[in-house]
Parts: C-alpha cells; sequence; structure tokens
C-alpha cells in the first residue's frame, strides 16, 4: 500500500484491521472500511475496468458511487460500484467489458473503429433488412455486456418494511444535518438519510478555509448535537432511490427497502460535480477534485504522485492545497478564468508557489501507450470552446477536474420541481417544488458554509411551522455573494475526438452535435438517438455538457433545452429489493387437508385451493376424473363447495333489493325456495350468477361465484348506497363451508345423518331450501342441481367443515360415496349445459345469447342493466352460444377458444369442450353466428393441429333432457 | 398435562395442524379447544417471556360475534352494551368482552381470552330472538366463523407490523382501543390495540380462509425479533401479572 | 358498461393517499376505484341515446370530477372530489351527501337529479 498516508487521514479506515481480497486473481491487501476502488489506489491500481462500448480503460472518477467508470464483478453480483462495494476478506473481485486481460483488453481496437460506430449506429445499420438485428444481436450483446450474472446464487432474504417520519431529510451534509437538528423540535420524528458510510458529506473532505479545520470542527458539532437528539433517527448507508406521490420515499440499504412516509421532506441532496471535456479525459487518473480530495481525506490514501488540476472556480485551489498537504506534487493549476476572483483559500494556494495558468485549459491527455494519464497538453483559451495553436505539455499521473456542478436534482425533480439554467451564473438550479418539499445546501444553489447551514435552518422551520408544531417568522431566503462555482464552457473538442460528453455510453462532442444534425433537436429525442444519460449513471455527469451542447448546436438557450426527465430509481437496486419477500395470499376451505389426504391434486383458483380431482393408484388424471364423474351418475359423490360466495341480505326490502340486483323477479318468491339469480351489469352483460334461498321473508342467503362474490357484493353495496333501501348485506363467504352431495344416492346417505327437515321428495323439493342439523352441525341445506343429479348443498359455519365432511364420508361409506373434484364437477355441469360465467361468458354475453332468456323478469319496473337488454331486445342477435356433439369419435378434442369457422372465416369460438364419459362423445358450447342456432346445424371447429372437425347443434341440456334425475 | 385431540371436536381451528406440528397442548375453554402451550421442551415461564417479547396466539375458537344494521347501535345499547362514540375503536365492558365498533352501523364483540364473558353468545341468542319477532334492524354475523382471530403481542409487536401493514401502529400513533380495518400482507384485516397486561398487544381478525396464510406470513416477519406462536396460558400470565 | 379505469396509474400514483370517511388516510392501494360519478337518467323516459351515452362514456373532464371510491379492507363507498389535471384530491365525503333518501322505481322515477 506504497500510496497510503499516515493518520488522520482516512476517517473511514481502520488501521487495526488488515482485510485480504483478490483483483484480477492478485491478492491486495487494504484496511477494514476501504471501497474495492479505495484499496486498489492504494495499491497503485488505478485501471479498474473498462468502458461499456469502446472497451476503454476507466479508473476512478467521482469516488462516491455516482459513476459506471467503477463497475466490477463480484462473484455474486455484477457491476458493483468499486468506490461504494467494501472489501473483505477473500472477496474475489475482476473488471469487466473485457475479453482477454483488463490490462491487454482484445476489445479495445473496438476504440480505433470508433468512426465506424456513429451516434444512431444501430438504428441505422440494424433498420434493414428485416431480422438482421436477429443474427448481430448476440455478438454485440457479448462485446457490450455489463458484467456475468451467477445463475447458480441462492438469493438472499430481502426484506421490506414500513416507516412513518414527520419529517425527512434526505442527505446528510452540512445542509442535512442542520436540517435534521432543527427539525427536531418536541415530538417531531425526523430521519436523516445518507447513503454514505457515515454523515457529513463535504465536512468529511472538502476544504472550507485556509487552515483546513473548519470541515472537521462542524461537523463534530453537527453530530455532537444529533447524538443528542433522540427524536433523529439516522439511516447511513441508505439510498433514497426516488419519490412518490404524497411523499413516500423508498430507501433502500443493503437487504431491505425501507417505505417511508414522510409528512415534511427536506431535500439536501447536495451537487454533482462535472468533469471538463477535452480530449482522453477519461483516462484513469483523471477524476473530479472532489473524488481525489475523498482518497485522501476519507481513505488515507494518495492518488497520485504529481498532479495537475483543471479549474474552472476555486475550489480546485483547495484540492491543491490538500493534495500538496498530503504530499502530491502539483505541477500546475491550470484555471480556465481569465481573471480569477480569487478568495482565501485560492489565495493561499498561490501564496504557496504552485504554479497557475489562468485563461488556460488542458486540451488533452496522453498516456504512452499505458492505462493511465501520463501527461497534459494545456493551451490558452482562445475564444468559447477554441484553443490556441501550440500548448505545452506537463508530466501528471492525477489530473483532478473542478470546473463546477449540477444540483442533484433528481429526486426534486420527480417531485414536480423544475429545472432552469441562468446563464449568468451557468448552473442548474430548482424551482416550483411542492409545498411539502424543502430544499437547502447546494441541490439549492448555494454554496459558502455559512449560507448552506442559515438556509438548512429556513427550511426546517419551514416544515415544522407546516406539521403545525412551530409558529416561528420565517426569514427571507439565504442570498450569497459568492462567485458562481461554474464555468460556463469547459468544452474543447479535438480533431481526434474522444471528448467524452457520457462516460457510460463512451459519447462525445460529435455524436451529440451529430444527433442534432440528424434532426433530432430535441433534448428527450438526443437522449433516445445517442443514448446518452441512458447509462448506469443516468446523465448525472452528461446532461449539463448535452445540454449546453445542443442548446449552442440549435441556437437555444440551455434553460430551453434542458434535461430529460429524471425518473426512479435514483441509482441501480437489486432485484432482490422488488423480488424480495412479497405477499400471494391463500385460501384454503376447512376441509382442505381432507382433499390432501384423500389423494387431491390442488390448483388454485384465485387465492382459492381447490381439489382438480383426486388421484387413485395407477390411473392416469383423466381415468380418475372420469371415474368421479360416473360414480356421481351412478352412485354419489361428495365436492367441496366452501369456495362458492354466500351474501346475506337481510331487511323489510331484502326482496325488492335483489329485485332491483338481478334479473330475475323475486317479491313473490315464496319462503323455503331458491330462486336462480342471474346478475347482469349496467350494460346488459351477464357478470354473475347464484341461487337465491329465501329463509325468511325478510331473509335471503345469495350465493355467487368463487371469483364473483367478492365484486358483486361491493356491487351491492355500492347500488344500496343510492338507492338507501331497508336492507343489510353481508359478505358471509368464508363464514360458511360448504358441499355439494350429489348422486342417485345422496339422499340416502343424508338421512342417515340429517335431523330436522324432511328429506322426502314431497317434503323438500328441487329447489327447496331448509335448516337442519348434520349431527349436531347446524346447516342450511339447499336442493340445486348443477350437476344434474339430485344432490343437496350443505352450507355450515366454517370451523365445522372437517366435522361435517367426516360425518358425510362415513355415513356414504355403504353407499359408494367418493370425493370429485372440480374437473369432474366442470364434466357434469357441460353435460347438463350449465354455463360458468366467465368461461362461457364473455364482456359482451348478454341473457339471450347464452340462452337465458327466461331468467330475465320482462315486468318489473327495473333492474340494473334492464333498459340495455329491452334495447338489445330490439335489435337482431349477432351471435348465440348452443351446445355441439362431436360424433366422430376419432376427430382431436376442440380447446376453449378454439375457432368456429366458415370456409377461411371465423364466425364463433368453443368456450368449453370434453369428452362426456357419460354419454360417450365430445360435448361442447360456441358461440356461433345467429342463422346457426337452429338445433340440426352443423358447424365446422378448427381444432388441435388446424383439424376441421364437424359439429352438430343440439338442445341443451346434453344429459337427462327432462331433468328428472335432479328432482328425483 | 397430556393433551386433548382437537379433532374430537366438532368445531376446528384452521390452524389446529399447524398447532399440532408445533407439539400444542390443547385445553378446552368449556368453548372449545385452544392451544394451551406448546411442548417444546420449555418451561411456561419462556412462553410468558416469549409474549412479552414476541409472539404470536390463536385464538380462533373463542367466542366471538357481530351485529350490523341501522338498528345495530341503539339495539346493543339497549342490552346494555357499553358502545364507543366513534367508528373504529373498541371499549372492554365490565365482564371483559371487547365491544368494537366497524362503522356507525357493525359492532363486533369479542370475549375475553379466558372466555369467561357469556355475553357474546347470550348476544347473539337475544338478536336472532328479537329480530324473529320486532324488526330491529339488528342483524347477526357470524364473526365466530368468517374470521380467525388471532393475538400479536410484545413490545416488538408494532415493529413487527410495520413490515406487513402500511398503517402507523405504533403504540405512541394507535391507541388503547384504536382499530385499523386495512391490509395486512395483503390479506383484508382489522387490528385492534389491546394490550394484555402491561404489555402491547394487538388483536388481528382477518377472513378465515387466509388464516393459515396470514399465521406465515407473521411468523416469517416476527422472526428477526426471535417471535414464535404461544398458548394461551401464556396471555392468560399476562393478564393476570 | 363504462369500464373502471382506474385513474392514470403510474408509479408515482399508485402511492397517493387517500382519506376515507370511514377509515381516515390511507395509502391508495387500500381502495378500489368505482367510476365516474354522475346521476343516473331516468331509465323510462331517457331516449336510447342517451342511455347509451349514461352507461357507455365516461366525461373524462379535465378539472375536478367526482369520483366513486370503495375502502376495500371495510366496503365502505364514498365520494372523492379530484382534480385529474393536478391529481389532488380535493374532498372525500359519504354517499349521504348526495344520496338523501330512498330511491323508487315503482312510479315515475324521481332519480333523475343532474
Amino acid at each position: 500500500m506504497k500510496n497510503r498516508l499516515p493518520p488522520p487521514y482516512g476517517s473511514l479506515i481502520n488501521r487495526e484491521k488488515m482485510v485480504q481480497f483478490e483483483f484480477e486473481s492478485k491478492a491486495y491487501q487494504g484496511f477494514h472500511g476501504d471501497s474495492v476502488a479505495s484499496a486498489l489506489t492504494a495499491n497503485n491500481q488505478t485501471l479498474l475496468s473498462r468502458s461499456f462500448k469502446y472497451h476503454r480503460p476507466r479508473g476512478v472518477l467521482t469516488m462516491a458511487g455516482q459513476d459506471a467508470n467503477t463497475m466490477v464483478q463480484l462473484p455474486s453480483n455484477p457491476n458493483a460500484l468499486a468506490d461504494r462495494e467494501l472489501i473483505s476478506d477473500g472477496l474475489k473481485v475482476t473488471g469487466q467489458n473485457y475479453s482477454g486481460t483488463l490490462e491487454k483488453d482484445r476489445g479495445q481496437w473496438l476504440g480505433l473503429f470508433s468512426r465506424f460506430l456513429p451516434v444512431g449506429f444501430y438504428y441505422k445499420a440494424f433498420f434493414k433488412p428485416r431480422g438482421i438485428w436477429e443474427k448481430w444481436a448476440p455478438l454485440i450483446r457479448k462485446k457490450a455486456g455489463l458484467g456475468v450474472i451467477n445463475q447458480q446464487l441462492v438469493p438472499d432474504y430481502y426484506d421490506k418494511q414500513y416507516k412513518f417520519f414527520d419529517v425527512v431529510v434526505i442527505g446528510g451534509g452540512p445542509a442535512g444535518m442542520q436540517a435534521a437538528l432543527e427539525s427536531a423540535v418536541p415530538s417531531c420524528e425526523v430521519l436523516l438519510v445518507d447513503e454514505n458510510q457515515s454523515l457529513g458529506g463535504s465536512l468529511n473532505y472538502s476544504r472550507f478555509d485556509v487552515e483546513g479545520a473548519r470541515g472537521k470542527n462542524q461537523l463534530d458539532k453537527l453530530l455532537n448535537a444529533i447524538n443528542d437528539k433522540p427524536n433523529i433517527s439516522v439511516m447511513t448507508n441508505a439510498v433514497c432511490n426516488g419519490w412518490f406521490a404524497d411523499n413516500w420515499l423508498p430507501i433502500i440499504t443493503k437487504k431491505r427497502l425501507y417505505k417511508v412516509r414522510a409528512k415534511q421532506t427536506i431535500m439536501c441532496t447536495g451537487s454533482l460535480e462535472q468533469p471538463a471535456i477535452f480530449h482522453n479525459n477519461d483516462l484513469p487518473g483523471i477524476m473530479m477534485s472532489s473524488a481525489a480530495q475523498r482518497l485522501v481525506h476519507l481513505y488515507g490514501v494518495r492518488p497520485g504522485s504529481q498532479a495537475v488540476i483543471v479549474t474552472g472556480n476555486n475550489d480546485g485551489y483547495g484540492t491543491a492545497l490538500d493534495l500538496d498537504d498530503a504530499g502530491v506534487k502539483i505541477n500546475a493549476i491550470v484555471d480556465l478564468r481569465e481573471d480569477p476572483n480569487y478568495d482565501d483559500i485560492a489565495k493561499a494556494a498561490v501564496d504557496r508557489g504552485i504554479r497557475v495558468e489562468t485563461g488556460t485549459t488542458v486540451y488533452a491527455a496522453k498516456h504512452k501507450g499505458a492505462n493511465r494519464v501520463s501527461s497534459v497538453d494545456i493551451r490558452k483559451i482562445v475564444s468559447q470552446g477554441i484553443c490556441a495553436e501550440q500548448g505545452e505539455t506537463i508530466t501528471c499521473d492525477l489530473l483532478c477536474m473542478s470546473v463546477g456542478y449540477t444540483p442533484t436534482y433528481q429526486l426534486a425533480c420527480q417531485a414536480g420541481g423544475q429545472l432552469t439554467y441562468d446563464d449568468q451564473s451557468a448552473m442548474f438550479s430548482l424551482r416550483n417544488c411542492p409545498e411539502s418539499l424543502q430544499l437547502a445546501g447546494s441541490v439549492n444553489s448555494l454554496w459558502s458554509l455559512d449560507a448552506v447551514l442559515m438556509e438548512a435552518k429556513r427550511a426546517a422551520t419551514i416544515a415544522t411551522n407546516a406539521l403545525g408544531l412551530t409558529q416561528v417568522q420565517v426569514a427571507d431566503r439565504v442570498t450569497e455573494d459568492t462567485v458562481s462555482p461554474n464555468h460556463p464552457w469547459p468544452i474543447f473538442a479535438h480533431p481526434k475526438g474522444k471528448e467524452f460528453i457520457d462516460f457510460d455510453e463512451d459519447l462525445t462532442i460529435a455524436d451529440i452535435i451529430n444527433a442534432t444534425a440528424d434532426g433530432y433537436e430535441h433534448i428527450q429525442l438526443v437522449k433516445r438517438y445517442s443514448t446518452c444519460g441512458m447509462g448506469p449513471s443516468q446523465g448525472r455527469h452528461s446532461a449539463l455538457a448535452a445540454a449546453r451542447l445542443v442548446a449552442a448546436a440549435t441556437n437555444r438557450t440551455v434553460a430551453e433545452t434542458g434535461v430529460t426527465t429524471a425518473r426512479p430509481p435514483f441509482s441501480a437496486e437489486q432485484l432482490g429489493h422488488s423480488a424480495g419477500r412479497s405477499f400471494y395470499p391463500a385460501r384454503r376451505s376447512n376441509m382442505h387437508y381432507r382433499h390432501i389426504e384423500a389423494g387431491a391434486e390442488m390448483l388454485q383458483a384465485g387465492a382459492w385451493y381447490r381439489p382438480a380431482f383426486y388421484r387413485s393408484k395407477g390411473k392416469d388424471s383423466t381415468a380418475c376424473i372420469d371415474a368421479e364423474v360416473s360414480n356421481v351418475r351412478n352412485n354419489v359423490g361428495l365436492v367441496d363447495v366452501s369456495t362458492l360466495g354466500g351474501i346475506e341480505v337481510r331487511g323489510a326490502d331484502a326482496s325488492e333489493f335483489l329485485n332491483r340486483f338481478y334479473t330475475f323477479g323475486f317479491l313473490k318468491q315464496p319462503v323455503g325456495k331458491a330462486r336462480y339469480a342471474l346478475l347482469t351489469n349496467e350494460a346488459g352483460v351477464v357478470i354473475d350468477d347464484g341461487v337465491a334461498c329465501r329463509f325468511g321473508n325478510n331473509h335471503y342467503y345469495v350465493t355467487a361465484t368463487t371469483g364473483g362474490v367478492d365484486r358483486v357484493y361491493q356491487n351491492m353495496l355500492k347500488w344500496n348506497a343510492q338507492w338507501r333501501l331497508d336492507v343489510d348485506l353481508a359478505n358471509v363467504t368464508s363464514a360458511y363451508c360448504g358441499v355439494n352431495i350429489a348422486g342417485p344416492n345422496a339422499r340416502a346417505v343424508l338421512q342417515k345423518v340429517c335431523s330436522g327437515v324432511d328429506l322426502s321428495s314431497e317434503a323438500f323439493p328441487y329447489m327447496g331450501v331448509r335448516v337442519g342439523n348434520i349431527g349436531d352441525i347446524p346447516a342450511r341445506l339447499i336442493r340445486v342441481g348443477f350437476v344434474g343429479e339430485l344432490g343437496y348443498e350443505i352450507h355450515v359455519p366454517q370451523q365445522y367443515g372437517e366435522a361435517l365432511w367426516d360425518a358425510l364420508m362415513v355415513a356414504g361409506n355403504d353407499y359408494h360415496i367418493q370425493p370429485f373434484g372440480i374437473e369432474a364437477q366442470r364434466i357434469l355441469r357441460l353435460e347438463k349445459g350449465h354455463i360458468i360465467i366467465g368461461q362461457d361468458t364473455d364482456a359482451m354475453s348478454n341473457p339471450n345469447e347464452v340462452q337465458m332468456g327466461w331468467a330475465v323478469s320482462q315486468n318489473k319496473p327495473f333492474f340494473v342493466g334492464g333498459r340495455t337488454i329491452a334495447e338489445l331486445e330490439k335489435k337482431p342477435g349477432l351471435r348465440g352460444l348452443v351446445g355441439f356433439v362431436i360424433d366422430d369419435t376419432k376427430a382431436p378434442l376442440p380447446r376453449e377458444s378454439h375457432l368456429v369457422v366458415e370456409d377461411q372465416r371465423m364466425t364463433g369460438r368453443v368456450t368449453s369442450c370434453n369428452f362426456s364419459p357419460t354419454l360417450g362423445k365430445a360435448i361442447g358450447l360456441a358461440y356461433v353466428p345467429p342463422e346457426k342456432t337452429t338445433v340440426g346445424t352443423m358447424i365446422e371447429i378448427k381444432s388441435t393441429g388446424g383439424v376441421r372437425v364437424l359439429a352438430k347443434v343440439v338442445e341443451l341440456p346434453f344429459y337427462d333432457p327432462e331433468n328428472l334425475r335432479q328432482e328425483l | 398435562m397430556a393433551s386433548l385431540d382437537p379433532t374430537t371436536g366438532m368445531r376446528r381451528s384452521q390452524l389446529y395442524r399447524r398447532h399440532i406440528n408445533n407439539k400444542a397442548v390443547f385445553k378446552n375453554t368449556g368453548y372449545d379447544f385452544v392451544v394451551s402451550h406448546y411442548d417444546n421442551g420449555n418451561d411456561q415461564h419462556t412462553e410468558l417471556d416469549q409474549a412479552r417479547s414476541m409472539a404470536i396466539c390463536d385464538l380462533s375458537t373463542l367466542p366471538r360475534t357481530g351485529f350490523k344494521g341501522a338498528g345495530a347501535r341503539s339495539w346493543a345499547e339497549n342490552q346494555g352494551i357499553k358502545i364507543p362514540d366513534s367508528a373504529n375503536r373498541s371499549i372492554v365492558q365490565p365482564d371483559g368482552c371487547l365491544v368494537a365498533t366497524l362503522s356507525d352501523q357493525e359492532l363486533l364483540i369479542l370475549s375475553d381470552i379466558l372466555a369467561k364473558s357469556h355475553q357474546v353468545t347470550a348476544l347473539g341468542e337475544q338478536s336472532t330472538n328479537d329480530h324473529l319477532e320486532n324488526d330491529t334492524q339488528t342483524y347477526l354475523l357470524p364473526r365466530g366463523d368468517s374470521h380467525c382471530w388471532l393475538a400479536v403481542t410484545g413490545n416488538q409487536a408494532a415493529e413487527m407490523f410495520s413490515k406487513v401493514c402500511g398503517v402507523d401502529l405504533r403504540p405512541h400513533k394507535f391507541a388503547l382501543g384504536d382499530i385499523a380495518q386495512t391490509s395486512v400482507a395483503k390479506t383484508n384485516a382489522v387490528v385492534i390495540r389491546q394490550d394484555l397486561g402491561q404489555i402491547l398487544s394487538y388483536y388481528i381478525l382477518c377472513d378465515i380462509s387466509a388464516a393459515e396464510f396470514l399465521w406465515d406470513c407473521l411468523l416469517d416477519a416476527m422472526q428477526e425479533y426471535a417471535g414464535s406462536p404461544v398458548g394461551i396460558s401464556a396471555l392468560e400470565a399476562l393478564v393476570s401479572a | 358498461m363504462k369500464p373502471a379505469l382506474p385513474p392514470r396509474a403510474t408509479r408515482g400514483r399508485s402511492l397517493k393517499l387517500l382519506t376515507c370517511p370511514l377509515n381516515g388516510s390511507r395509502n391508495i392501494s387500500e381502495f378500489t376505484y368505482g367510476g365516474e360519478y354522475h346521476a343516473t337518467p331516468n331509465h323510462l323516459t331517457t331516449s336510447a341515446r342517451d342511455w347509451a351515452e349514461h352507461v357507455f362514456f365516461h366525461d373524462n373532464a379535465a378539472g375536478v370530477v367526482t369520483e366513486w371510491w370503495c375502502h376495500t379492507a371495510s366496503s365502505f363507498w364514498f365520494l372523492a372530489e379530484r382534480n385529474t389535471i393536478t391529481d389532488e384530491i380535493i374532498r372525500t365525503f359519504k354517499a349521504e351527501e348526495i344520496y338523501t333518501q330512498r330511491v323508487d322505481f315503482s312510479t315515475i322515477n324521481p332519480e333523475s337529479r343532474s
């Protein structure tokens, strides 16, 4: 670690704890607290990775986890940021985007061909002929790939958690710390979030005074004060990755996503230092001034031995002092300004005798074939962006850039803030943020520490006033007389190009200019055409330069040109945060485990688990299902119908309510009877069905479909919020478990266990409803015939479900009772011609189309959908749902949604089709044109494999047309 | 203590198999089978400590009921029930049961955890009779079957809830007796703050068909707080402490 | 039938707060959108065209609209006034503020309020 500086340098590292790790299969040492980048720089390894497009060598740029230069490969994940990822013992790190070795990349030739890869290359080159992209894509993706995914990885446990705060302060620099402190009035819960390892921001590394002591002193003061406030929570290593409506803030830590709701947000997100644009400005060893300062102060690492500083402000002089103090030889400060306005710090640097060249820039960087800057060519600036013909070469292995900042505007813009550009200060600034969002610090275009701290207090006061916690006069916005740190045009084109605007995407000045020349003048189009700002750092270091270039090329102001929309996430998110602990609700009937024990194959219908069929040894699924069907037809079967919806409709207006809600008439329905209940919406479309059981004058129990009941219940409540009838509605779906016991032996089984009800056909006929007991279990019994046999639906309070199942299975033992699943039930109901809402109906089906005209009352004053159905009846129908049979037993079985065709025209579709074990042939339901609905018509179905199958339209039901069996 | 077999009862909690797998020892409250404690080789003091820090307990077989309708509130008042002034509040009655308002027209009544309150069943019968005889506009709700009933107890309970629920349930924001009808682990639920003894506790009622799902979700969420299921004996100890 | 289109859903908007008159301020994910509120025309006397207009068309107005919302966990329906331009929810209120009395269809439809 030859570049390591002695204490007190290195506030983040612990020199007591040595860490061994590997980079590119070579062993390195660092200290606990080192990032991969700082540890490698300490070992003089400046080349960290290669660029995405041209495989150019890249090293540290920001040292703040804000750029894509340092994306390295870890065993568990690609694209780790070397300046954020901490080293640990045994960690194996490699660079990315190279073939061969990182030092000698065989893909580096890509750079030589860069003139053949112009902006918009992909659009232009692969647009024609059709299909050419598919051929090239694998090769290009291999070259352009970002890291390797470990497909063997066992994911870690990622978690999520809500948090609630009165004030959330994003950014823990001087502004954020001060704002948090000032917000922490009694009973105000404050959260201070920072993405770095520790609070302090620039106080940790920046130079605020000639002596270099003020940052540390201020930091200690603020830290102590924050520690003394129990109502301030601090999260470090935590990124607020977006702003969403009503101050909903996703804050991401290593393994947990915090879903934070703030009443007030104060954004102290700081600013991002911007690069100077010149030939080879991306070489390793060229970095932001702040990056060099971070290396020195946070990690105790000397970033180079001989430095040049290119600056457009006084901050570059502070960096010079820091580097000089750390023993780096400063070969020159190259100041873009013709006539710099020095502050005390700059004067101190000059006083140290450091060579300063004003009105001068770095025109090009050189590398002598190595992967690091070796010298710079500095030249006088003649006019904006134009340099003198001749210059001077100065040796250096470190070049620091200090030419200005962009506010970290992303979150504020997501909140609705607007970015404007001031030509005077050459700087973006934010305005029009929502009332519950305050800005403070350099994101708010304030630069001197005193102004920043004052503005932070002001922002906090606005927030606590808004919360009603304080009533303090708010001071005027702080103004400062410091000169803007932004140079208006640190952009110097070079005949050989390679002046990088966007380091992520290897875009140069010419690429941006050419995009506008190709006609893409809007900044959003420039982005999409050139990919500028589309890389991992999302334009943090390219948006300002791109806006300036596009503005100049299109003769507009930078303010008019603007920047592209800043969408969340602010920084790359691991998939684990989205895919982590989530909820997939599952519902089970009380008899669930009896099905499992009986060998059921369960399937999920919505959230419900339901038995599809019961597996018996040596039989395939079809044989199992057919046996279940046959047992219902010949003996008796038992099916769990607990998932069926159940709604209590009670009160003086119960029948009036049903009369308005469903299509049938209910006013004259006798107590003790069930009636079919068909539901249409206002458009006359069938949306649900069930039976309405009248248990008392003012009491109905209405069933609804498994998938439809929640919507039906909500609909009922919405209508009655308008009608205000004297009726109470209660969704009791889960309160009742239910079975349907069906088959010729059903009554015999029931007679063994049922008391309180005369089960004879005369006393309890088809469509009757009764209350009784099964053993000791109170039960509602409904004689319905969904499967077309003598059958009873038995509904009991939920926690009796399993006991009911047991009682019936025992009682049915002598009668060959067997459970059946929903697959068998689907066949049984199809044989009986019953439709399933949602399968045999679609978003257009009206009652007449599906042969349900009989269930629509023609003589009531109103029902939902009534007027529309009446209008539809005036017009000729467009289609009809019919039953069909296929006599050819060798024909491939049509499936749901197979087409009904006439020559080459599709005229309808199949909604249900199954082989009927009872009838020995395929039966089904299909929509056909009106002229094909007549019984006996032949229709053609395009079945599996495109085979055309002839089917005959028949009368429904297929099975037991006289309905004798269900009325036994 | 020999464990009773919950399958000898007619009413069975949707969760009884989970309890058996966790070596539950059942007891009969006089109403139905509940878990007394889990026989994990720990003594019962451990479950009490557990309940103080982070635990979950299944109360689904304890008595509870509900009433709904335009007349429900005044009818219940006529039965001598103390009713909270506003919706989404609950009050403990003199006999120990808890009366909660879910809206201006809906009451939820939970027995005390010792199942000593007979008011729950008595009210149910009374309402049916009253309603049949004269229209009171009060309708019984089968809350004993429509919803499972869990207790989440311990000082970490609010922190755990923040992992599964978007409502701020921290004790200084969610007062004793407060109710949140909300989504817990994407499942509709009623959450009631009802401290047991001095210990922060919540009742949570969700659709009974989702009982196992929610039970598993809550156990998963409380893992980092070392939470685990406890039997009702631990809760009784909390109350009598 | 007018499809129950939720207000333009973006990631941001799905995290809004909405104040239920019964349950207070909640994440909007706890609610179900119920379509625009407008008075139902008299189904007996209105023309087929106006009826179709009522059933199939949204006003989709830019500005303040009134919408039905249901708090899903408590099945509580209420109304909200929302500015569709700013997505600001101006107020929420119980349905009985508009629906003050029982509606009957037996005689001439009294429901044609507008």
